[in-house]
């Protein structure tokens, strides 16, 4: 018994700890199941996780190590990555945290005329919305400049022919603010990721018009982004934290867990909120399709393509130097090999390939997997344009129009 | 300024006056809600953040607005040192108008150095509570351990601490655990029907 418990501890003193941060969203969830049941430690990780209150400071403390690792939107990754917050933090992301689970939220009244327009009209809430809007400029709301939100309500907006300056404008409003900033007047409505949406609705101030689904079938959310160096550092343990998240992510993403999922992030200490307002975002209870994926379909896998997507659309929308080499930046930050090397030892059947055309199927499909083929999600865009990651320009001259067009 | 707490704010700003930056604004987390717009308004060089603030991303909205002095944090950011000492003790600061660091430092110093003991003020607090905390806890599980098991209370304190021992367990743990189970059992019974 005593020699047991020396060699924990003597193990115990060696092994590097992970300072992991997250926000207050459903979507944590993974990282926080794989705490709270022991999965990291049986890795050989210890973790803290640090719940932080804007995206702002994650992206700090990662830039000055106060931070080792953060479930994170991917944007934000590259901004650290690419030293735009003054210092750079290399940062590689070698896993998927979750796909979908974002909502476009409405004021109750905005929302009600939406409805009404697109059920008249027989058209989708993006084109009801612009109909709507027709000679009144609104705010909305975006969690981070560098957000996946900001680029997806965007392209969602671009569809619809509305255009950001000139018929609505947007502003920064943090997640767990904008319920309440909403409840004001000030935001006309916001994209954010879960619960937010829902807690809205339930409030009685928003109604969920759109969820992540409707602009971008299982669309990449978070990813889990740790400082190179600390990967470099301590390979053996980035490889566990990978297993144990994908453990926790298995049980998250799996319905008739949802309740017990939902009762673990609602505690004070993680997302703070009631359960039944959380439980509405989590696999098997959606009923909105906007639901978290957390394992389903490949989400774990992060996928190059996916980072090159969010790219492509940053430089569109002018959040990057488009003089920047995005394939080398995708392949320096995204690590598929990282996440190959560490669920393989799971029996897990990995995608073979780093990069697919993403926006070609809008049902489920079979991908060929490393060990037994995987059941795919849908992924078309809402305008069924099809991303292929060759045909994206890797470098753009630098007095390039900042609004470029898809091609 | 922006700070959740007004008395740290005042006093901040107090000092600040006293020194030769004379123009201190201070926004309570009301007024974040229009925080970019009130930054944009007041153009001040310096913009000093709570980091315990949600609203500090709302602030980062200007960044992309104001792209000739994109806001960085720690103007010139050349000393990663004082930047993390400012990070652990909960406060950042923006610098638009791209003053220089040396400029600012007097300022930075002096909302580091009160922004960290606020901080281990509080923390003292915290672990003064969960000492009160512990300690009544230890108390109702020696009780529970005297009435089910009917052990006097050094007994019970005896049980108690040779749990945590045997089992490399922290006594709260235990003691938590002892609750628990009594109170998912319900009063009068057992919390445990093998004792070690």
């Amino acid at each position: 018994m005593s020699k047991v418990i020396s060699l924990a501890s003597a193990r115990k003193s060696a092994l590097p700890k992970m300072r992991v941060g997250l926000l207050r969203l459903t979507d944590g969830a993974p990282i926080i199941a794989a705490h709270e049941f022991g999965f990291f430690a049986e890795e050989g990780v210890e973790t803290e996780l640090v719940v932080e209150p804007s995206w702002a400071n994650i992206a700090d403390k990662l830039c000055y190590g106060l931070l080792d690792a953060a479930v994170i939107v991917p944007p934000l990754a590259f901004n650290i990555h690419l030293g735009m917050r003054g210092v750079a933090q290399h940062l590689v992301i070698p896993y998927g945290v979750s796909a979908s689970g974002n909502s476009v939220t409405l004021s109750k009244a905005l929302a009600e005329d939406v409805g009404r327009r697109s059920r008249q009209d027989d058209v989708p809430p993006a084109m009801a919305l612009s109909s709507v809007l027709k000679g009144h400029f609104v705010t909305f709301g975006v969690v981070h400049a560098y957000s996946t939100h900001n680029l997806l309500l965007r392209y969602w907006l671009e569809t619809a022919g509305i255009k950001v300056g000139r018929d609505v404008e947007l502003a920064v409003v943090p997640p767990a603010r904008a319920v309440e900033i909403l409840a004001t007047g000030q935001i006309a409505g916001f994209c954010a990721g879960a619960p937010w949406g829902e807690v809205a609705r339930r409030a009685g101030v928003g109604v969920p018009v759109a969820g992540s689904n409707d602009i971008w079938q299982n669309a990449p959310e978070k990813a889990f982004a740790v400082r190179a160096r600390w990967a470099e550092q301590w390979p053996q343990e980035l490889s566990g934290a990978v297993r144990a998240i994908l453990r926790g992510a298995k049980f998250c993403d799996a319905p008739e867990n949802a309740e017990y999922t939902a009762a673990l992030l609602s505690r004070r200490r993680y997302v703070g909120v009631d359960p039944h307002a959380i439980l509405a975002d989590l696999p098997g209870a959606a009923g909105s399709g906007r639901g978290c994926v957390f394992y389903r379909g490949a989400a774990t896998f992060p996928w190059r393509s996916q980072g090159l997507w969010l790219l492509n659309e940053m430089r569109r929308w002018g959040l990057i130097n488009p003089a920047l080499d995005l394939h080398g930046l995708v392949e320096e930050v995204y690590r598929p090999d990282i996440y190959r090397t560490a669920v393989m030892p799971l029996g897990e059947s990995v995608p073979p390939v780093d990069f697919k055309i993403e926006g070609s199927h809008s049902h489920r499909w079979i991908l060929d997997g490393s060990l037994s083929p995987i059941e795919m999600l849908p992924d078309r865009f809402c305008d069924g344009v099809l991303f292929d990651p060759e045909a994206v320009e890797s470098r753009l001259p630098p007095t390039a129009d900042a609004v470029m067009g898809k091609s | 300024m922006i700070d959740a707490d007004a008395g740290r704010a005042e006093a901040l700003a107090r000092r600040l006056v006293e020194t030769e930056f004379a123009a201190v604004e201070i926004l309570h987390p009301p007024d974040a809600v229009y925080l970019a717009e009130t930054v944009e308004r007041l153009k001040p060089d310096l913009v000093i953040v709570d980091m315990d603030l949600p609203d500090r991303d709302t602030l980062e909205g200007i960044r992309v607005v104001s792209d000739e002095h994109p806001i960085v944090m720690f103007a010139g950011s050349d000393d990663p040192a004082f930047a993390e000492e400012a990070i652990a003790a909960g406060v950042c600061s923006y610098n638009l108008s791209g003053v220089a660091l040396q400029d600012v430092r007097p300022v930075l110093s002096a909302a580091v150095a009160l922004f960290r003991r606020h901080r281990r003020v509080e923390n003292e607090l915290a672990e003064a509570k969960a000492r009160l905390d512990e300690r009544r806890l230890i108390e109702r599980a020696k009780a529970i351990l005297m009435q089910a098991r009917r052990m006097t209370e050094p007994e019970a304190y005896r049980w108690l601490q040779k749990r945590a021992m045997d089992e490399n367990r922290k006594l709260a743990q235990v003691v938590a655990e002892v609750i628990e189970r009594h109170e998912a059992m319900g009063k009068g019974e057992r919390p445990e029907r093998n004792a070690p």
